[in-house]
């Protein structure tokens, strides 16, 4: 124990960075906003998508989501993280090359998608709709990233880890591995892959990751900000660090399991479905226990809650994240589930998620640090206080109505009267019942976006009102005599947090742990697969128009999961089973039936009834919300790309001969003629053999016809 | 051993996760509790108040 005297050391933190990842997260959440009105819009009514190709529910909204998540929340992230973590490390970034080129690398992402998903460049599979140069290029910034911190890590002043950067830690190893898990898939042109996995082994991988993506994105690093923001803004240390630990391993741990809640009822197989619903329900005890925590940092100081817009985006995000956790929870237990699946339940739950937790936290952090990094005082606290209560009444009117619109669609879907029969038996009905809240949501989602303008408007005049001449901040740093750092009376201890590569390692088993139990029996597909039931493969025209189906985002409004309840089975047909799905990569089950399921579609109408409903749903349907497809008749299928795509489907395990490797381009303009000639000799155009639209044709009429036996599964009960 | 393998199923992956995350969480619940970690995790609660910047 040697007793030096305090040294003296300058640090400069890197602000800049910080401001940049701000600055990019106020655009893209404008972005997100925008679009997500816009489909929001169309669902209320259809032709606000100006019946342009680009502007349609299935191409806009994957750029909606993924703008959400990662333009808006990401960029909030790295700008946050990247700030709390200097100062907790009382060090600079690691590299000012790596932070840039975080950031643009980040942003180019960004832009590509942008561009991409309105095209219909989409891997159909959701929230991870880029195709595979973009997830390349995904998993480079992501690395640089991880460099870029856990450089910093090591080059920190202060010996312990402060436990924000825990939760920073968990979800830079846990998304790089459900993104590169998840994204396994083979190139078939530039921008156009399949992906590895198929039915239900895609279904559990996919939402794994879309599951861990809420946990790992939305939720681990926005706690780890929690607790360092809130503390620093009432100024009062977190009520209770052992909580706060506990927290973060019971979440990681369990968050993982807990993707299989997606697939309740469907024919994922009955242990994995248990497993995941099991998890789900405990994770609400740390979820509260995090959110109790946040919540009693304040107390002593709730009159701040009063005067400071600040405290109250907390608040209101911390209140918001308990409500969520309950609801999720909850929608997890099967009985409930086999209501809410498939409704808009499901995105007002996940909106009072994203506008409250997470964007009343990042406004709140904002609040925060404009004012500081920019050495100025906040513009208008006024207008921050009306910027919350316009935002919470706009999520509110959000919730409420979905849920209502979520509940009693499902009600109606289930409704059997006593001799059995359906009591809505045609689809249309159960949308029209909910168009009038279609239009309150909209409404909401106006609101919250009129208080975003409130927000930019703030932010810009308190950046102008910033002295000219900006600096990096500065601080002094005493490195305290060795005597005098916080010790531990455990050497042991002090070696773990010390060491940030041991605690990653250890997060790291903490979530493969549950990965591993949960993905690798469905590896071996075989097993769960009935030799007498087995599923022929798409004929090539089929699997062209497929890909037309999977480019449009049909998937987006349509399931083809029929699942095992008795209104389900009464509605659509014998429930789906795990064959007919065994050749799909990727799945299409889908996740929302904004219309109605389509595994069994097929041979349902002829093929002119689907020709003119493409073309205009509502010659068919007076109501239809479906958007009008016209361009389908227009463009052609590319048949010599077919061959390609078959060698690939091949290579992927799927039973093509070789007369179908050689020839797939001529079979499949074979059956085009056949399909073109019925539809001309009923009354459509000549000349339709090339287009789109009859490849479409051909797939949607393969839909439930190709499992040998069309097993009929008893509905339960 | 394999005999006791054959009655294994997919079924029992369940009780696997919860016996699994029942150890950890006690195991993490006595760790935090130990002796004398009071002070230390008071020390490590003021850590992002040091500065103000
Ligand atoms: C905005 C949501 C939406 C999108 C996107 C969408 N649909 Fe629909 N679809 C509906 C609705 C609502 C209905 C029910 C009303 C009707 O018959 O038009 C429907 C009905 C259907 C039906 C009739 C099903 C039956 O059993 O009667 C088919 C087939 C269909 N859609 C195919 C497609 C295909 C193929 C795509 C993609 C190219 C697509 N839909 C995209 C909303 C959508």
């Amino acid at each position: 124990m040697e007793n030096r005297t305090a040294q003296i050391q300058n640090i400069t933190y890197d602000d800049g960075i910080v401001k940049k990842f701000m600055l990019a997260t106020i655009v893209w959440a404008g972005v997100a906003f925008t679009v997500g009105l816009l489909i929001a819009l169309q669902l209320a009514y259809w032709k606000f998508n100006f019946n342009l190709e680009w502007l349609t529910f299935g191409r806009l909204r994957p750029l909606h989501t993924n703008a959400a998540i990662f333009a808006f929340a990401g960029n909030a992230i790295f700008a946050g993280i990247y700030h709390s973590t200097q100062r907790l490390c009382k060090t600079r970034l690691f590299s000012d090359a790596l932070s840039n080129i975080h950031f643009w690398g980040w942003q180019l992402i960004i832009v590509a998608a942008a561009i991409t998903l309105p095209l219909g460049l989409s891997q159909a599979k959701e929230y991870a709709e880029l195709e595979w140069p973009i997830d390349i290029m995904i998993t480079l910034v992501w690395v640089v990233f991880a460099v870029n911190f856990f450089g910093t890590l090591a080059r920190r002043r202060e010996k312990h880890l402060y436990v924000a950067l825990w939760f920073y830690i968990a979800t830079i190893i846990t998304v790089a591995l459900l993104h590169i898990v998840n994204s396994i898939e083979i190139p078939v042109a530039f921008m156009q892959s399949y992906p590895v996995w198929a039915g239900i082994q895609d279904a559990l991988v996919q939402w794994w990751y879309g599951h861990n993506a809420v946990a790992f994105f939305l939720t681990t690093p926005f706690l780890g900000l929690m607790y360092y923001y809130v503390p620093k803004v009432v100024n009062r240390p977190v009520y209770s660090y052992r909580l706060s630990i506990i927290h973060f391993w019971a979440l990681i741990f369990i968050y993982i399991w807990a993707g299989p809640h997606h697939l309740l009822y469907t024919s994922l197989p009955d242990w994995a479905q248990n497993l995941g619903m099991v998890f789900s329900i405990m994770l609400w005890a740390p979820s509260w226990g995090g959110m109790i925590n946040g919540l009693l940092t304040l107390r002593g100081v709730w009159h701040l809650v009063r005067t400071e817009p600040i405290v109250k985006f907390f608040v209101g995000a911390l209140t918001f994240y308990g409500m969520v956790t309950f609801e999720g929870p909850l929608l997890s237990i099967k009985s409930i589930s086999s209501v809410g699946h498939y409704t808009d339940w499901i995105i007002g739950h996940v909106h009072s998620g994203t506008l409250g937790w997470n964007g009343f936290l990042i406004f709140g952090i904002f609040y925060y640090l404009v004012p500081k990094l920019w050495k100025t005082e906040l513009y208008s606290k006024k207008l921050a206080n009306q910027h919350f209560w316009i935002g919470l009444t706009g999520v509110l009117f959000y919730y409420i109505s979905m849920v209502t619109a979520g509940i009693t669609q499902g009600l109606m879907w289930r409704a059997i009267d006593p001799k059995g029969q359906l009591v809505y038996p045609d689809f249309i009905e159960t949308v029209t019942r909910i168009i009038p809240l279609y239009w309150v949501r909209a409404l909401g989602g106006s609101l919250y976006i009129v208080g975003y303008i409130l927000f930019v408007y703030n932010i810009v005049k308190t950046i102008k009102s910033a002295p000219a001449s900006q600096s990096d901040t500065v601080v002094e740093y005493a490195a305290p005599a060795k005597s005098e750092q916080i010790t531990s009376p455990e050497q042991g201890h002090r070696k773990l947090e010390g060491m940030a590569t041991v605690f990653s390692i250890l997060a790291f088993i903490a979530v493969l742990v549950g990965s591993l139990i949960e993905i690798y029996p469905t590896l071996s597909l075989q097993k769960y697969l009935n030799p007498e039931q087995m599923t022929e493969p798409y004929t090539a025209l089929q699997l062209a128009g497929r890909d037309i189906y999977t480019k449009e985002g049909c998937y987006l409004c349509h399931s083809q999961m029929i699942r095992q309840l008795p209104d389900d089975v009464l509605r659509y047909g014998p429930a789906s089973t795990i064959e007919e799905s065994m050749y799909d990569h990727p799945f299409q089950w889908g996740s929302k039936r904004t219309g109605p399921d389509l595994a069994r579609v097929g041979k349902k109408y002829p093929n002119l009834w689907h020709f003119r409903h493409m073309l205009n749903p509502r010659d068919i349907t007076p109501n239809s919300i479906m958007p009008n497809y016209y361009w389908l008749a227009e463009n052609n299928t590319d048949f010599f790309i077919l061959r390609k795509k078959v060698s690939v489907m091949k290579m992927l395990g799927v039973p093509y001969n070789d007369n179908m490797l050689a020839n797939a381009d001529r079979l499949a303009e074979d059956e085009a003629k056949i399909i073109a000639e019925d539809l001309e000799k009923q009354g459509a155009p000549k000349g339709l053999e090339r287009k789109e639209i009859v490849a479409l044709i051909a797939y949607l009429q393969s839909l439930g016809q190709k499992a040998k036996v069309a097993a009929p599964v008893a509905p339960q009960k | 051993m394999k005999e006791g393998l054959k009655y294994f199923t997919d079924t029992h992956l369940t009780s696997i996760g919860l016996l699994l995350f029942f150890t950890f969480f006690v195991g993490i619940v006595f760790w935090v509790f130990r002796k004398g970690s009071k002070n230390y995790y008071n020390q490590s609660a003021q850590m992002p108040l040091e500065d103000d910047l």
